[in-house]
């Protein structure tokens, strides 16, 4: 007992004594100078060092103040003491532990349209996995069906996933699908994370206009060589293109704020105003400016107990609707190769709500989702203004609201009607008093759209549903596809430039009427298909059937143009393998169909290539900005298999399909291979092999790409990185097709006379060194000499597009964390490079002796962007 | 160290520098930072600055230094890259790129000195300062040849005809009076009276070369246009900075406009008598209004902006100004623009300052074409950065880095018709000496590096 006694006084002591040391992260200023034998300046260093640096870990922090030698620590070291103390709370906690997915989930933001938003919310607030349902799961990125299906196959039978551990063990999952899971949701336990969430972001981006919007911008609304015309023959005249018209020069500079709010997952709203280039800025904005040109939305998700268990979205504003595979809805503006639905090519499905940069193809108005049992059932309205291509179809004179429209457009550069009315009527005085030239121009919120929609979704067994999505759009504007002859004559401004329409065009006159003779005057376009999924053990089948309705008879199948894509998803431990055939028909002309393809809608046509001879060449937006898919007929394998720790084929895809509109095939492979000998060090190689032939007696042209890339990665200490890469190139092609005379009648194409053979090769190099935990910078150098190949190239923010002659970039950029909830970046880049541009367009003159050189243009560009990123 | 001291006061001295752009020959280039401290931070110190001329911006910054009397010497050294361009046509007729014809590098210098003096009485902090510093800047130069067209199908040099030049200089400055007082931590008022005074002299020349007068027989005169005006005005500006905590404080400053007394001619001719530009017509095209070069005013200007000191394992300070400038005070073409400012200041290893920062700033080019008078927008990005150290104890030595570039068209400097002699070409027939007006405009690329050190004392 008096041992006991003995014990209990000597513990007393200690804490008592311990009680008495000053807590370097508790004591006040006071304390600390009136307590500690350290002199005021110190005192006040120790305070700021606390107050602006970091709370103490260990009394040999102190060291870290520059007032403090060791002499001053000894002192110090038995009258002080360090208790755990953290100012984070557990959200600021958690974005640490995991800020390195969301600053992945950012670099990829460009091509993700918005998405990353939704999936960074879950990292931080995530979801107990054992109450998600199926497309709750399958919506996070990188999880397969098959690894959805085991996760609710245990579920549903009473058993629950207790760890992450656990939900390694589930029969069926992935390594992969579950290593990417665990951040996104929870298992017994809610993380302690606050309820309430606010996320502002500021993006400036000052970049020039790309290639294809410049040469738009910069051709002549005044043809030179306009053969009927009696007016005078000026020479190149800058204000006669929108370029010079609009002072296009220093227009470069696209802002972004967004802000963004969540109570829990429940409550959220968020709104975006983006100011693209030349247009106004948010300052000068008024609040209808505000209101139409932003975005915005409010949402409301969260389980209902009535008459069961319920699950319920309901968004009001701007919101998102995707469904299957994309065949009848998926609103974006951005058009993506090769949009698998897997991996980071994940597309999420259902009703959320949006502001991501969409304009031309957002949906506003209201959407309910609502899921119960094994049934899910969304209905959605939209009613909004969309830009659009106008013609002068009742030929006034004029472009007026009685004009049909061509089709939709999504303008690079979202000129006010007013200014493209201005500018119209100077190109046509310009030209000639009495004649209007410009026939055909885009408009803003030209036309009404008005928007029904709905998707159900049956699942009779886990992994396994069937579902039915439709809309119908009604206009207040009828939407007429001339003739070919009629339109050659509307989007082509003199006959002697009608030959370069080709087969290829016939992707434009099968556009969607609403008027046509055979079918009669409506005023709406109605999509309806039907989707399914069954998991079965390792491999997930699902696919998409849709249609566009022109003949009336919505229920009988097979009737309309339509599109089909089935796709299957085989996993393994270490590797998966997916195939995904896809049949559009040309006509399928669905302005929110998103789903797999090579390339986007208007490809190799009038709209492509042929910029100088359109009638107004803003039209080149059809193509530039397109993004739909084009009608296409094929097959696509994509595998990933890790053969051993050391050597993993990262990824590997074949892809064989014939381009509906000429007929043309295609087969494009690429195979992506890594060696790591160790942890520290990775060489990868890849290889891409494009073929695209015409399979027909003239043997019009086959073009031939490969490119080989060396990259070597070594991972240096405190998570520095450096990167050497080698690109090398090879194309062969016909001679520039589009200047042949190559007219869609058979056997009247011109014989390309020969290939020719381009090689372009790239060198790079980039290092990323981390000063500590809260500063990183990177830097990166690569120059190319490219003949007129081109080579993309994944900067850490973006993909940049590198071609022309021969040229070189350098670009650093600075990452800073200037708070736990601030961020900032600036990133600077210079580039310069001569371009081919004259060596294209003079192609059919031939130059005499002393007459020309082929001068080719130097170009230089300078590209800052900043983004300021604050979480509260 | 003496020797360091002594080598660093040269630099410091040998470096002061402004230099500027030919679009600002007539209207000037208001000097917006004088400090490199604030010049690294991206010019955003409206709510804190601890150097001497950062009090410019808000003189309530003025009691940020520490106590006693201080000095600060700063200078830089500013290189502009001026490409001047014509559009380029393909042989369909479309604008397909732009050839330099004239490529003009300078670099000009200057320096700005003040002292302060700081003192605690009670709850208050009392602070003012005696300032000399640059306040406008009409230095610009500008050069081009103008070459015939003979010889060059032998890939020999054309003889040149003519040299044209544009040389303009002088500059306004202030000898700037402020005072500040700080109530206890809650925050702080500052007032600047400053007299502005100074001159301009440009002159526009062109001189034909002997080879052009032998072609000509002698019967060229060359061209001098001349412009000198002598300014003065009175400026105020006022500031207050709010400490809300010790992690955030604001600021705000107010810059009245600034209207000048001018004396002086343009080609001998009284400037009160000659109109600058119309800036307003009526429907028949009659002038309405109309300056003179009689006529300078500084815009008013009002700033707001925040300086955030977060716990960061560097010691870390984040400065964001926004900035309303009313330009339309000074010419009615003019839209009234905001001006984005953020700095960023790391201590790494709590030791060497890294400072980086970025601004956006927006102002205009005047042209006229045919007598129509008309105004672009033009934006100018700069990215920023700087470091600095403390030596002796008693002084600091920063420097700091500006980057800008910037991209706007503008007419021709000397227009074409000018030289449409007969005599002076070969193969005359084939050439359109025209003057390129608004339709064809030039293409004008700018880039802008300047290079900013000062030497701070404090008693």
């Amino acid at each position: 007992m008096k041992k006991l006694l003995m014990v209990s006084l000597l513990i007393m002591l200690i804490i008592s004594i311990a009680e008495a040391k000053i807590d370097l992260n508790t004591a006040t200023l006071l304390e600390l100078k009136t307590q500690l034998p350290i002199t005021d300046k110190q005192a006040n260093d120790i305070y700021d060092y606390r107050f602006y640096n970091s709370f103490f870990q260990s009394i040999y922090q102190l060291r870290e103040i520059e007032s403090i030698d060791q002499e001053t620590l000894n002192s110090l070291k038995p009258l002080v003491s360090v208790s755990h103390y953290d100012e984070k709370d557990e959200s600021a906690q958690r974005r640490d532990d995991i800020y390195y997915l969301i600053e992945r989930l950012g670099s990829n933001e460009g091509l993700q349209e918005g998405m990353s938003d939704i999936w960074e919310d879950y990292l931080i607030s995530p979801r107990n996995i054992n109450k998600l349902a199926f497309s709750d799961i399958l919506n996070l990125p990188n999880t397969s069906p098959i690894d959805v299906a085991a996760i609710l196959n245990r579920v549903a039978v009473g058993d629950s996933i207790s760890s992450y551990r656990d939900l390694r063990k589930s029969p069926g999952i992935s390594y992969y699908g579950a290593k990417n899971l665990q951040n996104y949701v929870y298992y017994k336990e809610q993380p302690e994370v606050r309820d309430i969430y606010f996320d502002y972001q500021m993006k400036y981006n000052d970049s020039p206009y790309g290639d294809s919007e410049k040469e738009m911008y910069l051709e002549s609304m005044i043809r030179f060589d306009y053969p009927d015309s009696d007016a005078p023959k000026t020479p190149g005249i800058k204000r006669q293109s929108y370029w010079g018209y609009f002072n296009m020069e220093s227009d470069r500079a696209t802002m972004m704020n967004k802000l963004r709010m969540r109570y829990k997952n429940q409550f959220k709203a968020g709104f975006i105003y983006e100011t693209p280039k030349g247009s106004t800025p948010i300052f000068d904005s008024n609040s209808k400016t505000l209101f139409d040109e932003g975005k915005f939305y409010v949402g409301y998700e969260n389980n209902i107990n009535f008459l069961g268990k319920n699950f319920l979205k309901v968004y009001a504003g701007n919101f998102r609707a995707t469904f299957g595979e994309g065949l009848v809805m998926e609103n974006t503006d951005s058009y993506s190769p090769r949009k698998t639905g897997y991996g980071f090519n994940k597309r999420i499905t259902g009703i959320i709500g949006d502001i991501s940069r969409t304009q031309e193809y957002a949906l506003r108005g209201i959407a309910l989702d609502w899921k119960r049992n094994n049934m899910n059932a969304v209905v959605f309205l939209s009613s909004d203004k969309k830009d659009a291509v106008v013609y002068d179809s009742n030929e006034n004179g004029e472009l007026d609201d009685d004009d049909y429209i061509l089709g939709y457009i999504n303008m690079t550069n979202r000129f006010s009607n007013d200014e493209l009315e201005e500018s119209e009527a100077f190109f046509n005085t310009e030209y000639d008093d009495n004649v209007n030239q410009v026939k055909i121009a885009p408009r803003l919120d030209a036309l009404q759209e008005d928007i029904i929609g709905g998707h159900f979704e049956y699942t009779p067994f886990i992994g396994t549903h069937i579902g039915f999505t439709g809309y119908e759009a009604v206009y207040d504007r009828e939407f007429v596809v001339p003739e070919e002859d009629e339109l050659k004559e509307i989007l082509i401004y003199h006959s002697d430039y009608f030959d370069k329409w080709k087969i290829t065009d016939n992707e434009i006159t099968s556009m969607y009427s609403t008027k046509t003779t055979e079918y009669g005057d409506k005023d709406f376009r109605r999509v309806v298909g039907f989707d399914w999924r069954t998991v079965l053990n390792n491999t997930s089948i699902q696919g998409e059937y849709a249609e566009l309705e022109i003949d009336g008879r919505l229920g009988k199948i097979g009737d309309d143009p339509s599109a089909l894509l089935i796709s299957s998803y085989t996993q393994f431990d270490n590797l998966y393998l997916i195939t995904i055939y896809r049949d559009y028909d040309l006509d399928f002309d669905n302005p929110y169909h998103r789903s797999f393809s090579e390339s986007e809608r208007f490809d190799d046509t009038v709209f492509d290539k042929l910029t100088y001879g359109l009638n107004n060449t803003l039209l080149n937006d059809m193509y530039n900005n397109s993004a739909q898919p084009s009608a296409e007929k094929g097959i696509y394998f994509e595998t990933r298999y890790q053969f051993h720790q050391m050597l993993t084929l990262n990824k590997a895809y074949l892809d064989i399909w014939e381009r509906k509109s000429d007929a043309r095939r295609g087969v494009r492979t690429e195979v992506k291979l890594e060696f790591k000998p160790i942890h520290q060090l990775r060489f990868r190689i890849r290889h891409k092999h494009q073929v695209k032939r015409y399979d027909d007696e003239m043997e019009r042209g086959m073009s031939q790409a490969d490119e080989t890339e060396l990259k070597f990665i070594t991972y240096l200490s405190n998570y520095d990185k450096l990167q050497l890469g080698y690109i090398y190139a090879r194309v062969l092609q016909p001679p520039y097709l589009s200047i042949l005379s190559n007219p869609s009648e058979p056997g009247a194409a011109d014989m390309a006379q020969a290939q020719t053979l381009t090689t372009g090769d790239m060198i790079y190099l980039d290092y990323t060194h981390n000063f500590n935990k809260n500063l990183k910078v990177i830097g990166a150098f690569s120059m190319w000499y490219a003949n007129g190949a081109s080579f993309w190239d994944f900067e850490d923010i973006e993909l940049d597009f590198d071609h022309s002659d021969r040229g070189y970039k350098m670009w650093f950029n600075i990452h800073s964390r200037i708070a736990n909830n601030v961020y900032l970046s600036i990133k600077y880049k210079y580039k310069q490079f001569l371009t081919r541009e004259l060596e294209f367009r003079d192609y059919n003159d031939i130059p005499e002796e002393g007459e020309y050189y082929f001068q080719r243009v130097e170009r230089k560009e300078n590209i800052v962007r900043l983004q300021l990123d604050w979480k509260f | 160290m003496k020797k360091a001291f002594f080598i660093i006061t040269l630099i410091t001295i040998i470096s002061g520098l402004y230099s500027y752009s030919i679009l600002e020959k007539e209207t000037g280039n208001i000097i917006g930072n004088l400090d490199p401290y604030s010049a690294a931070m991206g010019s955003a110190v409206g709510a804190g600055g601890f150097r001497l001329f950062d009090s410019m911006v808000n003189p309530a910054n003025l009691t940020g230094l520490k106590n006693g009397f201080g000095f600060q010497g700063t200078g830089s050294f500013l290189m502009d890259s001026d490409n001047r361009s014509l559009p380029m046509y393909n042989s369909f007729d479309a604008y397909c790129g732009d050839a330099v014809y004239a490529s003009n590098v300078n670099t000009f210098a200057d320096f700005a000195g003040g002292i302060y003096y700081k003192r605690v009485i009670s709850d208050f902090e009392l602070a003012a300062s005696l300032q000399y510093r640059p306040q406008v800047s009409f230095k610009a130069d500008y050069f081009e040849q103008v070459r015939n067209n003979r010889n060059s199908d032998d890939n020999g040099y054309p003889p040149k005809i003519a040299q044209n030049s544009i040389e303009s200089k002088g500059g306004i400055n202030a000898i700037a009076f402020q005072t500040a007082f700080k109530y206890m931590n809650i925050g702080s008022l500052g007032l600047e009276v400053a007299q502005l005074s100074g001159d301009s002299e440009m002159e526009r020349s062109v001189i034909w070369t002997p080879e052009a007068q032998d072609m000509m027989n002698d019967t060229l005169n060359d061209t001098i246009n001349t412009l000198e005006r002598e300014f003065s005005a009175i400026q105020f500006i006022v500031g207050a900075n709010i400490h809300f905590s010790k992690r955030f404080d604001l600021g705000l400053s107010f810059t009245p406009k600034t209207e000048f007394d001018i004396t002086g001619n343009k080609d001998g001719v009284d400037v009160n008598n000659v109109v600058f530009v119309y800036t307003k017509f009526d429907s028949t095209g009659t002038p309405l209004d109309s300056l003179t070069f009689a006529q300078y005013i500084l815009p008013m200007n009002a700033r707001i902006g925040f300086s955030f000191k977060p716990r960061n394992i560097m010691q870390t300070v984040m400065n964001c100004d926004i900035e309303y400038i009313k330009w339309s005070d000074t010419n009615p073409l003019y839209d009234d623009a905001i001006n984005y400012y953020i700095g960023v200041e790391h201590m790494i290893n709590n030791k060497i300052p890294f400072r980086f920062g970025f601004n956006y700033t927006t102002s205009y080019g005047l042209h006229e074409d045919s007598g129509f008078v008309f105004a672009n927008e033009i934006t100018t990005p700069t990215f920023t950065t700087g470091t600095g150290f403390t030596f002796l104890d008693k002084f600091t030595f920063d420097i700091s880095l500006e980057y800008s570039n910037r991209q706007y068209e503008a007419l021709d400097l000397f227009m074409d018709s000018y030289y449409d002699h007969e005599d002076l070409w070969e193969n005359y027939y084939y050439l359109n000496l025209q003057d390129r007006g608004w339709e064809n405009p030039d293409t004008v690329k700018e880039t802008f590096i300047n290079l900013k050190s000062a030497i701070s004392f404090k008693w």
